[in-house]
């Protein structure tokens, strides 16, 4: 039989301990959750029997754990142990000490719930957890503030600073990621790219738009639109490079492309120089003059409407005729009948927009024709070039004829019995009979083949020595030099749909296209179905200034 | 908000802010084909660019606007407001109930000033938050002329398309959840719903005392793990898994067959009686703070990325002219 008296605390409103004694016994005394047990527990951590006190057989007491159920004694979780005073055991949420046996008690046990359930805390104030969105504490606020600080000082502050200091603009700007490059609209085009992150090599001054002085400081060598200084600047006191060349487009390029621009000054031109010859234009497609063919008169270049085609007249002082040439059933050469066709003399420059000068050497001789032999009296070759080697030539072979057989060649010459010495008389007579085969043969004005009258134009001089002159050649190699017109681009047609060329018999005539011819394929600003969108830098160059028509003298 | 109030937000005023908006549209999109046709540059240095991008800055402000006029509009008329209205009919010596009865017809009488110092009533503004939020897409579209990158921008632009998408979430969540909220509480509220479920929690405690360890056990861990609320993303999600109020439902039902022949079969009859109308009440709860955290949660979004974009908008606008 055990007797135990049984010690409950609680606490009062102040804390302090309230004991309340009772007696139980018992064989065994139970601790546990169910009405039965000696000590009853009533809660739910407790198990229903959790512990059972005993006295061992030397008669001491002890307590053990039942199956499953976890009782810690000082501190340590064990199974059993004697029981002793001081003895502190935990049971649940409740506290055992042991106490001095007292008043024929065989043990004493104060009993404590020392960890009352939370959930009846919580359950007066309410749920644990946040049950809302403002439980939770979050401010919309701060955090909008939060991040609108970190974009101002990503996004404005970080990228101002370069611009304060050179040395550190210079150092951000080797930065694989620069401060800066928050702020580029999208990449630098072509050349300026090597710029990289140094935007004040541009811009310059912060809240004032890139200066015209910006752009010059590198493009020295651009030339203006207009040479005349005075009304370049009037024409353009409104405009900076950037207003037709912005950068940040990429592979778009820098240039704008957007003839609205020019159409601000050409649509009526006269209002902003009256003396101007230029007529108004607008759009290509709809509203554009008629093309000039600029000519050369003389050394002047003079420009006439397309369609005054009376005053079309090539002055070059060449015969040549294309028909004859470019005939389908070909043209008879050294190495037999050969069909021609325009790029055997016609040959695109490296530039892709002109064709490269033509030359005797290299365009008519190449395929051994038109070699300039003479056969009567004595073979030979005239060179192509001046009149006076050409007849220096003449004379020498003259000269060597008459040497090698001076009996029987000398004859010919009314000097062949005169009076001096016989070299003197030789070359006389080699001037004389030099003279005589020019004018029958290589000058004459018309005639038939290797004579300089077929391709040029003869006129006498008066000079004993060189009594002919051909006329100087000027081909012209720039018909519209306003314009520019890459033939490397316009490759996919046949030349002679655009030059009518098959049936023209003199040089004289001219074969250019209209602008009809062009818009069966360009239209203007405004795309068409079908049609290559065409603005005014398509075929005109803003900074090009004032061009002269050039020319080859080909000779 | 049911189709009345449905209606009364996008079909506000015979549609006027539709209308305005839709013309707005229609002039920037004309003005846009017809200018870019001409140009392959079509940033917002370009003056139509310049044109867009100040008319978008300035709805901006507009919407944001909205923030402020929500506070300032009153939603119901002052006492104050009424008594002029009605003429000072209705002095202090009135009963409270008097003055509600009378009230309720005066507000019909005399409906809420639509004064420039409100800014217009608070439908008002809300129909043309939307549908100037709307036009605001295609604006800034045309503003930045379809050219994006990684630079501030772009992000505007971003920052921009997120408050919007996350404000056609908000006009989702107001005109569906509100309804799906009543439906789902009826009378009660949630501070009831969670006062029912811990007395029920009490209740399952104190039946569960006298029953088996692993009942006891079950009903303790449903006490003890069951989980409302939580962190954002738990209220949005508005599920426990594995919730061990259902697992304790399960259970009890399966131990009762255990124990049916035990001396207590009423106590677990009792119990499964008790954790299944927890159960319910516990649904309900974590839908109610669902559709609450799912009608409020877009705000998170919405109103610090609308700050964030106004930080973003300066720094846009300041990086422009700064390196003009």
């Amino acid at each position: 039989m055990i007797s135990c008296l049984l010690i409950q605390i609680s606490r009062n409103p102040q804390g302090l301990p309230v004991r309340k004694e009772s007696t139980v016994t018992g064989e065994s005394i139970q601790i546990g959750r169910s009405a039965p047990c000696k000590i009853h527990l009533l809660d739910h951590r407790v198990n229903l029997l959790h512990a059972t006190i005993r006295r061992s057989e030397d008669g001491k007491l002890y307590v053990e754990g039942e199956k499953d159920a976890t009782i810690t004694i000082n501190g340590f979780i064990e199974q059993s142990t004697a029981l002793s005073p001081g003895t502190h055991i935990e049971i649940g949420p409740y506290l055992l000490v042991v106490e001095p046996a007292q008043d024929g008690h065989d043990i004493g046990l104060s009993v404590e719930m020392t960890q009352p359930l939370p959930e009846q805390d919580t359950a007066k104030t309410g749920w644990a957890a946040p049950v809302t969105l403002a439980g939770l504490g979050l401010s919309k606020r701060k955090l909008g503030f939060g991040l609108a600080v970190c974009v101002l000082f990503i996004f404005l502050l970080l990228p101002m600073l370069p611009n304060a200091s050179s040395t550190f603009d210079k150092w951000q700007s080797a930065l694989p990621v620069t401060l800066t490059e928050s702020w580029s609209p999208g990449p630098l085009s072509g050349g300026h790219s090597v710029l990289g992150s140094k935007c004040s090599t541009c811009h310059q001054r912060a809240f004032r738009p890139v200066s015209d002085d910006a752009c010059v400081g590198c493009h020295k060598q651009v030339a203006k639109h207009l040479a005349k200084e005075d009304l370049h600047a009037s024409a353009f006191k409104n405009m900076r490079c950037t207003s037709c060349h912005q950068d940040h487009g990429g592979e778009a390029g820098l240039v704008l492309h957007d003839s609205s621009i020019c159409v601000t000054c050409h649509g009526a031109i006269k209002k902003k120089n009256a003396g101007t010859v230029l007529a108004d234009a607008h759009d290509f497609g709809t509203d554009h003059p008629s093309f000039h063919i600029t000519l050369l008169d003389g050394k002047k270049a003079i420009r006439i409407r397309q369609d005054e085609k009376e005053k079309l007249v090539e002055k070059s002082g060449l015969k040549y005729s294309h028909q004859v040439h470019l005939n389908k059933k070909g043209i008879s050469t050294p190495q037999g009948d050969t069909i021609m066709v325009c790029k055997d003399c016609h040959k695109i420059d490296e530039a892709g927009t002109h064709f490269a000068p033509m030359t005797m050497k290299e365009t008519c001789q190449q395929s051994r024709c038109h070699k300039l032999y003479f056969a009567l009296p004595v073979d030979g070759v005239v060179p192509h070039g001046s009149e006076r080697e050409a007849m220096g030539r003449v004379r020498e072979y003259y000269a060597k004829w008459l040497a090698d057989s001076p009996g029987q060649n000398m004859v010919a010459c009314k000097h062949a019995g005169g009076a001096g010495s016989s070299a003197k008389r030789t070359l006389e007579c080699a001037n004389d009979l030099s003279k005589k085969f020019a004018a029958e043969t290589l000058f004459r004005k018309s005639g038939e083949d290797l004579e300089c009258g077929v391709c040029h134009e003869i006129e006498p001089t008066g000079d004993s020595d060189v009594p002919w002159k051909v006329a100087p050649l000027q081909i012209n190699r720039d018909w519209q030099p306003g314009a520019v017109f890459p033939h490397s681009r316009h490759g996919a047609i046949n030349c002679t749909e655009c030059h009518d060329k098959m049936n023209s018999k003199t040089s004289s005539e001219i074969a250019m296209p209209d602008i009809k011819k062009c818009r069966e394929c360009h239209v203007g600003d405004h795309s068409a179905k079908g049609k290559i969108r065409s603005t005014c830098d398509s075929c005109h160059r803003f900074h090009q200034g004032a061009k002269k028509a050039s020319n080859s003298n080909s000779r | 908000m049911d189709m009345m109030q449905h209606a009364t937000l996008l079909k506000y005023n015979n549609y006027r802010y539709l209308k305005a908006s839709s013309l707005l549209m229609a002039i920037a999109v004309a003005a846009y084909i017809s200018v870019d046709a001409a140009s392959e540059h079509s940033f917002g240095g370009t003056r139509l660019g310049y044109a867009l991008g100040i008319v978008s800055t300035l709805i901006m402000f507009l919407l944001m606007w909205y923030g402020i006029a929500k506070r300032r509009t009153p939603r119901v008329p002052d006492r104050r407001q009424h008594q002029e209205c009605a003429g000072n009919k209705h002095n202090n010596g009135d009963t409270q109930a008097v003055f509600s009865a009378q009230q309720k017809v005066e507000r019909r009488r005399c409906p809420v000033k639509k004064s420039w110092r409100y800014g217009g009533t608070l439908q008002g503004w809300l129909s043309a938050h939307v549908y100037l939020g709307i036009l605001l897409i295609v604006l800034a579209s045309l503003h930045a002329g379809f050219q994006f990158g990684w630079n501030v921008h772009t992000l505007s632009y971003v920052l921009m398309l997120l408050v919007i998408a996350s404000g056609f979430y908000g006009m989702y969540a107001y005109l569906n959840y509100p309804r799906q909220i009543t439906q789902n509480m009826a009378s009660d509220t949630l501070g009831d719903l969670l006062l029912k479920i811990a007395e029920l929690d009490e209740l399952a405690r104190i039946r569960a005392l006298g029953l088996p360890d692993d009942v006891n056990t079950l009903v303790l861990k449903a006490r003890r793990e069951t989980r409302l609320g939580g962190s954002l993303f738990q209220q949005l999600i508005g599920c426990q898994r594995d919730c061990p109020t259902a697992l304790a439902v399960q259970q009890v039902q399966e131990l009762g067959k255990k124990y049916i022949n035990d001396e207590q079969p009423k106590l677990m009859r009792d119990l499964y009686s008790v954790l299944l109308h927890k159960q319910k009440l516990v649904l309900r709860a974590r839908n109610e703070i669902m559709l609450k955290a799912r009608l409020g949660g877009w705000l998170y979004l919405h109103v610090p990325l609308s700050i964030a974009l106004l930080a973003a908008l300066i720094a846009h606008i300041v990086a422009i002219f700064f390196y003009w």
